[in-house]
């Protein structure tokens, strides 16, 4: 071949080549199948993987079916052009999707029966979740995932041959970690059984879950209710950082902090001694192997401690009611999952819609909700299980004391639908910007900063200086 | 010179297929270059240029943008100056954290990188080795180097159990923010290094044989030879590396992020404007936010640069 033959297709190759990597095929979708994309987190994928096999079985659909960590980085450009029908993720900000018209609108589906269960879509939804679904139009645009039930993780084996009892409220749970680091257990590799595994590193917001429910036990619902409504006290937009204040509305988040601080901040050897560095994997290690009694944690704990770490569990683990933090609090459960969401892109064909609609009614169903909870290893779907009956499921200590928790607790959860809130939902939190202390004030204890009235100072100090800005953001005025 | 001409013109007649490969040379360099020129306008100057037409536009929740006008033509500036005003200890500690990689890149990194070149140019004993050493955690993506840097430098770590061993609590290194912020500075020497000294001993290779040869034969000690000559005759390069080190107040971002993840207190002017837009669809603000620094920064920079450049006369050789 002369040099001149060469030198151009090679050129023009060169060129297309560096595009090809520019975008994903087309999805070709059938009439008798759906795309569903899950977030590949601590629920697995037994659950959908069984799911869609029921599913279609019964109705002959198929469910293709796709686990991935980083749908929610690329959501926005997915939903413009879905590789899939149905997403289900934790921190979808579906109302932003929903104003830009990027979501099907679910109100035929909430209003159409459930079979077998004589109930509407609606109806089979747990309590608080239909609310948390809605836009101010009035109008549904995602069905909550997860329910979520959040505390401490104990392993009942380790309880029983010690013969410690499970705390109760605030006093006996400190009493007991004392027991704990005095009885001096010797693990197999002669390290001593610590009280508490938690990571600092990358998941110390699971004490949120702990922390959470105290706050609601000082301030009951009326707190929650007043954090979440993001009004000031003169029931104005522009106000609404007087929610954060400390001496007020916030006082017994402030309080519940402080808590904190006193359990696990002043107490170091309550927890392994370098838990402010630990990744999650190693307190999942430390736990699965025996060498912590304890470890804060969500629903997901019994699928997530043992795919992470490795071990199968040789002993029996449940979730404790979290301790009261006075004898006369109430107990409460933090819906840690009703920030998950599943959602139907606007931009598929009329017929995916259908089908899709016709999964999410599925799910809805008694066969799915306990499919969800036995594969999933104790976690609930967002449905309501009282009509359910779970079974030889409730033998599983940890599945039982997950229901037992969400069914006997006043469940309560942190969604707000003011648009100040959910636009700026990277912001305003509980932890204001999304910065915690939980870590910093384990690894420095007598710092003020990292203790309460400083840190609820900072956290107010920031919602008052920020709110206009996000009140612009939010193209909210009074 | 006529017959000259016509004569070129004869050969070229004579050879029409060396015109035709010449043209197809010239597609090909069109269609190599394209791509990289078409980057360039697109990730650069159309960017670059969306992003200052965006700091006059707001964010409507359609997911539209509009025109600002009128009073509210600098609504974005005008909400750069009210968080100043409202939180100015944050901004302050932005601008510390932000002109403290100034202070490494500049008075920390190139002076270090200065002398480890002259080692190399000087051929020590391994000089090929170092350089590749040095290069290495320039060619090594930054997840990757700073995930390196905390399990070794961290707990249970080789170099944190040696820190354990002389008091230092390795747990902490990279909890609270002061300590942080000294292990992403370490970082940043550690990791900045390597591209110095390759700009560097390549600027130092220029040096002219006979100038060194000289300074041998009249017994110069290599400190002298150093100061007074080899760092004069690559202040070109060393310039241009300042300046580089100046624009890391402008530039670093993720090393906070990675090492500090979400400590407020280490972030710098990038890391701020990376959460804006990373935390909203309204890129407006960023985007101002950019812009303003830009016009600050710009000037101090060109004009560092010229300072510098007036300190030894232009050599050429």
């Amino acid at each position: 071949m002369n040099k001149k033959n060469f030198i151009l297709p090679i050129a023009v190759l060169s060129g297309l080549l560096s595009l090809v990597g520019c975008g994903d095929g087309e999805v070709v979708r059938t009439n008798n199948e759906i795309y569903v994309t899950v977030y590949d987190g601590g629920y697995g994928t037994a659950w959908i993987d069984q799911v869609a096999k029921d599913y279609e079985a019964k109705t002959g659909i198929r469910v293709n079916w796709n686990a991935d960590q980083s749908i929610l980085e690329r959501m926005s450009s997915e939903l413009d052009s879905p590789q899939s029908d149905i997403y289900m993720s934790h921190d979808i900000t579906w109302q932003e999707y929903a104003e830009l018209g990027q979501l099907e609108q679910l109100d035929d589906l909430y209003n159409s029966q459930v079979e077998g269960t004589g109930k509407t879509f609606k109806q089979r939804l747990c309590a608080g979740a239909e609310e948390v679904s809605r836009l101010e139009n009035g109008h549904y645009y995602k069905v909550c995932y997860t329910q979520g039930a959040g505390g401490l993780v104990y392993n009942i084996d380790m309880f029983r041959k010690y013969n410690w009892s499970v705390p109760t409220t605030y006093d006996e749970l400190k009493t007991l970690c004392q027991t704990i680091v005095d009885s001096k257990i010797k693990t197999e590799d002669l390290g001593l059984v610590v009280p508490i595994a938690w990571s600092g590193k990358d998941r110390e917001y699971y004490w949120d879950y702990i922390v959470f429910e105290w706050w609601a036990q000082l301030g009951g619902m009326d707190a929650i209710n007043k954090y979440k409504a993001f009004l000031g006290d003169d029931g104005k937009y522009s106000t609404g950082y007087q929610v954060y204040n400390p001496a007020t509305n916030h006082k017994e988040f402030k309080q519940a902090y402080e808590k904190w601080h006193e359990l696990i901040a002043m107490n170091p050897s309550f927890s392994e001694s370098s838990a402010q560095s630990q990744l999650l994997v190693n307190a999942n290690t430390l736990f699965a192997s025996g060498q912590a009694a304890m470890i804060p944690y969500a629903q997901w704990a019994k699928y997530e401690i043992q795919h992470n770490s490795g071990i199968e569990f040789d002993f029996d683990i449940a979730m404790m009611k979290t301790p009261k933090i006075s004898a006369t609090a109430q107990d409460y459960n933090y819906n840690v999952g009703f920030g998950d969401s599943m959602i139907i892109p606007a931009n598929i064909p009329e017929t995916s819609k259908k089908l899709a609609k016709d999964f999410l009614r599925y799910l809805a169903g008694e066969e799915a909700c306990k499919t969800f909870v036995d594969k999933a290893r104790g976690a609930f779907l967002a449905f309501d299980y009282s009509s359910i009956n779970l079974g030889n499921l409730l033998n599983d200590t940890y599945i039982a004391s997950v229901y037992n928790k969400l069914t006997t607790c006043t469940n309560f959860n942190l969604v707000s639908m003011n648009p100040v809130a959910y636009i700026n939902s990277s912001a305003i939190m509980p932890w204001i910007g999304n910065t915690y202390y939980y870590t910093k004030a384990f690894a420095d204890p007598t710092n003020t900063d990292y203790q309460a009235t400083a840190v609820c100072d900072a956290i107010y100090a920031t919602a008052t200086n920020g709110w206009s800005t996000w009140m612009k953001k939010a193209h909210i005025s009074d | 010179m006529t017959r000259i001409v016509e004569a070129n013109n004869t050969s070229s007649k004579k050879n029409p297929r060396r015109r035709r490969f010449i043209k197809a040379s010239t597609i090909f360099v069109i269609v190599m270059l394209s791509y990289s020129v078409l980057h360039f306008l697109v990730m650069w100057v159309g960017v670059n240029f969306n992003s200052i037409l965006l700091s006059f536009k707001s964010y409507n929740r359609n997911g539209t943008y509009s025109w600002l006008s009128g009073p509210n033509f600098f609504e974005n500036f005008q909400l750069i100056f009210e968080g100043i005003k409202l939180d100015v200890d944050f901004r302050r500690s932005m601008l510390t954290s932000s002109l403290a990689y100034f202070i490494v890149s500049c008075f920390v990194t190139l002076p270090i990188a200065l002398i480890f070149s002259y080692f190399i140019f000087k051929k020590i004993l391994a000089n090929g080795f170092f350089k590749v050493i040095f290069f290495l955690p320039s060619i090594i993506p930054l997840i990757i180097l700073t995930t390196i840097y905390t399990i070794t430098v961290g707990n249970n770590g080789p170099v944190g159990q040696l820190l354990d061993l002389m008091g230092i609590q390795s747990a902490n290194l990279f909890v609270t923010p002061k300590s942080t912020e000294i292990m992403t500075w370490i970082f940043c020497v550690w990791a900045g290094i390597g591209y110095d000294v390759i700009l560097l001993t390549a600027g130092m290779s220029r040096i002219p044989r006979d100038i060194l040869e000289s300074c041998k034969m009249d017994g110069v000690p290599s400190f002298k030879e150093f100061i007074r000559i080899v760092i004069p005759l690559t202040w070109s390069t060393i310039t241009t590396l300042f300046v580089f080190g100046m624009m890391s107040v402008f530039t670093v971002f993720l090393q906070p992020f990675y090492l500090g993840a979400n400590q407020k207190e280490m972030w710098t002017i990038g890391t701020h404007i990376f959460f804006e837009s990373k935390s909203n669809r309204a890129l407006n603000a960023p985007a101002a936010l950019g812009l303003f620094y830009s016009l600050i920064g710009a000037p101090i920079i060109v004009g560092t640069r010229s300072l510098l450049n007036k300190f030894f006369g232009e050599v050429s050789y």
